[in-house]
């Protein structure tokens, strides 16, 4: 397949690459969990960007006499300690952590597929040099290591997104570098090659684009692990700070009151295993749906 | 083999190094001054120079980065913590077994409800068990543990006071809500890597054979495939346990268990750099030995893996072949 990929003249190449992505559109459309996770993502996207326009009471507005109460009909998930309505919050929580995942994840794909592509398509002693270093870095575990960053940084919102990120950047590294090794050894690339392609133009228009399935199913699972990473940060105080609505943050303030209202738990934490398993969903279909060789 | 395990201690000479000049680098950067929150906010200007220098924070970066090293890796020292003064090498030795307690108590819930739903989903392959099997891992790996953690406590210690919410005093007992919360992702993984496993061996031929032999189908699938099946599910094991570990950190400050997690996440608050540093170390070589006998478990399990440990003559054979 590839070889008539570069073979094809321009005008062919485009209409090609069109079709490849309505070929897995449709493949995905055909996996009902993966719609369904979609479903769910584009319905959190929405109520999370239209949340100011949604919901009932604002998010910050504390309300003593209406503390802890149940969920009911005037507050659909119940109030917290200070009356705050924990619909509108769970709501309001949506922008910050999906925000998280997604932007933490774009932001190490960017190092890590240069690190990768590098390692990968030049192998040899650059690449036992950054594989070492990448050991070295793993050696740690992940959520450890990603502890420290953050407490290197300080809390905050930017600050909890680029620890999440620059830990995540050794294992995208990683998977874009096993894929170059297998790639690079392709007939096409040793024509690219004998033509005088530069290396930079191998690596990035030739190599890559065929490296990047497997990148876009880790990335989807990516950003469910870093959701709730993240929201694992805010837990333990190290990421985003009370009082800012996020799940995570929201769960550590709720634990103090675990007896007396379970409810405060139940929402959040519901928030972030549903975004999870819609990611999960997804990315799983747009496997199946990417390489057909790896369905079971 | 023995050359094979020999290089493999060797290099965690050099990851041990780097992780130690990383952390140490990671806390130098770390905003703040550790004399002002060791001392407190009342101490005077002189008192918090005289810590600074008892502290050798005056120093240039790579002359206590060098004192460092030298320390760890030529004195086998890590120092003592800058708030207790107590040795870190002492609290390590008690406080890393509980970590290793809660990890494997996970391992096993994990490993063992998770490799006999791997079996089931693929046995019944697209039957209803096989759905609910992947269905109920789906959940498990979406479920983060420290949620989890705090519906387990509010369960089965606030409203039914079956099972302490925090601490160790009771035992094993102590550490089943804890390695219950962080077990889920584990268990899912395991399942899924089970069940696609399984799927990949059991159409072979030697297990049609099996069959044909009149072999009871219980034990066709427990001995002869299951058997065949265990390299991947192993190398989810070995990553699973350093999930796990990782996990703990979370799991230890919610149940209050004085392990790693507590130790090197309180230190990181106080600015205890030696606590962290050393705990990180620690973690890290921990982990890598972990990951040599998880690779030394494959030779166990696969004699062909066994074959390529043996050394250079069998990779010469193989290149020529």
């Amino acid at each position: 397949m590839p070889e008539t990929k570069t073979a094809a003249a321009p005008v062919q190449q485009k209409a090609k690459k069109k079709s490849e992505f309505m070929r897995v559109m449709r493949q995905l459309s055909k996996n009902k969990l993966a719609m369904v996770g979609l479903a769910i993502l584009i319905i959190e996207i929405l109520l999370a960007l239209l949340a100011p326009y949604i919901i009932p009471y604002d998010y910050a507005k504390m309300d003593v006499v209406n503390a802890f109460q149940t969920p009911s009909a005037a507050h659909l998930f119940g109030t917290d300690d200070t009356g705050r309505d924990i619909f509108s919050r769970v709501l309001y929580g949506g922008r910050y952590s999906i925000t998280t995942g997604i932007l933490a994840v774009l932001i190490s794909l960017v190092p890590g597929i240069v690190i990768g592509a590098i390692a990968g398509y030049f192998g040899g002693q650059v690449d036992n040099i950054i594989m070492r270093i990448l050991d070295i870095i793993q050696a740690i575990p992940g959520m450890l290591l990603m502890i420290v960053i953050a407490s290197v940084l300080g809390p905050g919102f930017f600050n909890t997104i680029i620890a999440l990120s620059i830990s995540s950047i050794p294992g995208s590294a990683r998977m874009l570098r096993a894929q170059m090794l297998k790639e690079r050894e392709n007939e096409y690339i040793e024509a690219a090659q004998s033509i005088n392609c530069s290396k930079f133009r191998i690596i990035f228009s030739h190599l890559l684009p065929n490296c990047m399935s497997p990148m876009i199913v880790s990335s989807t699972m990516g950003v469910a692990q870093t959701i709730t990473m993240a929201a694992g940060l805010s837990f333990i105080g190290l990421g985003i700070q009370p009082p800012t609505p996020e799940w995570g943050a929201m769960l550590s303030d709720a634990r103090q009151f675990m007896d007396q209202a379970p409810h405060l738990i139940i929402f959040p934490g519901l928030a972030i295993a549903i975004t999870v398993l819609a990611l999960n969903f997804l990315g799983d279909g747009l496997r199946d749906a990417l390489d057909p060789k790896l369905k079971n | 083999m023995v050359r094979y395990v020999i290089k493999r201690l060797l290099w965690m000479i050099p990851i041990a190094l780097g992780v130690a000049i990383l952390v140490f680098t990671l806390m130098t950067a770390t905003p703040g001054d550790p004399a002002q929150t060791l001392l407190g906010a009342t101490a005077t200007e002189t008192d918090l120079a005289a810590k600074r220098e008892e502290l050798g924070l005056n120093d240039p970066y790579f002359v206590r980065l060098g004192d460092y090293l030298t320390n760890v890796f030529i004195k086998f020292d890590l120092g003592a913590s800058w708030v207790t003064s107590v040795d870190i090498m002492d609290t390590i030795a008690v406080r890393m077994p509980r970590t290793l307690v809660l990890t494997i108590v996970t391992l096993i819930i994990a490993f063992g409800l998770g490799i006999p739903l791997g079996v089931m989903a693929a046995t019944h392959q697209n039957k209803w068990q096989d759905s609910i099997a992947m269905v109920l891992a789906m959940i498990g790996v979406a479920i983060p543990n420290f949620w989890l953690a705090l519906l387990l406590i509010s369960l089965f210690s606030v409203k039914l006071a079956w099972l302490p919410p925090m601490g160790i005093e009771m035992g094993l007992v102590s550490y089943i809500l804890p390695a219950l919360s962080n077990c889920t992702g584990a268990l899912a993984n395991c399942a899924r890597q089970t069940r696609s496993s399984m799927l990949d061996v059991i159409r072979a031929d030697y297990i049609t054979t099996a069959r044909s032999k009149g072999v009871p189908e219980r034990s066709v699938i427990y001995k002869h495939a299951l058997k065949n099946a265990m390299i991947p599910i192993i190398t989810a094991a070995g990553g699973a346990f350093g999930h796990l570990l990782g996990g703990a950190m979370i799991i230890e400050t919610i149940f209050n268990i004085p392990g790693m997690g507590t130790y090197i996440i309180g230190s990181l608050n106080n600015r205890d750099y030696p606590v962290v540093q050393g705990g990180t170390i620690f973690l890290a070589l921990a982990f890598s030995l972990l990951m040599l006998l998880v690779d030394l478990l494959y030779a166990a399990v696969d004699p062909r893996i066994k074959a390529q440990y043996a050394g250079k003559k069998r990779k010469k054979v193989k290149a020529n072949a």
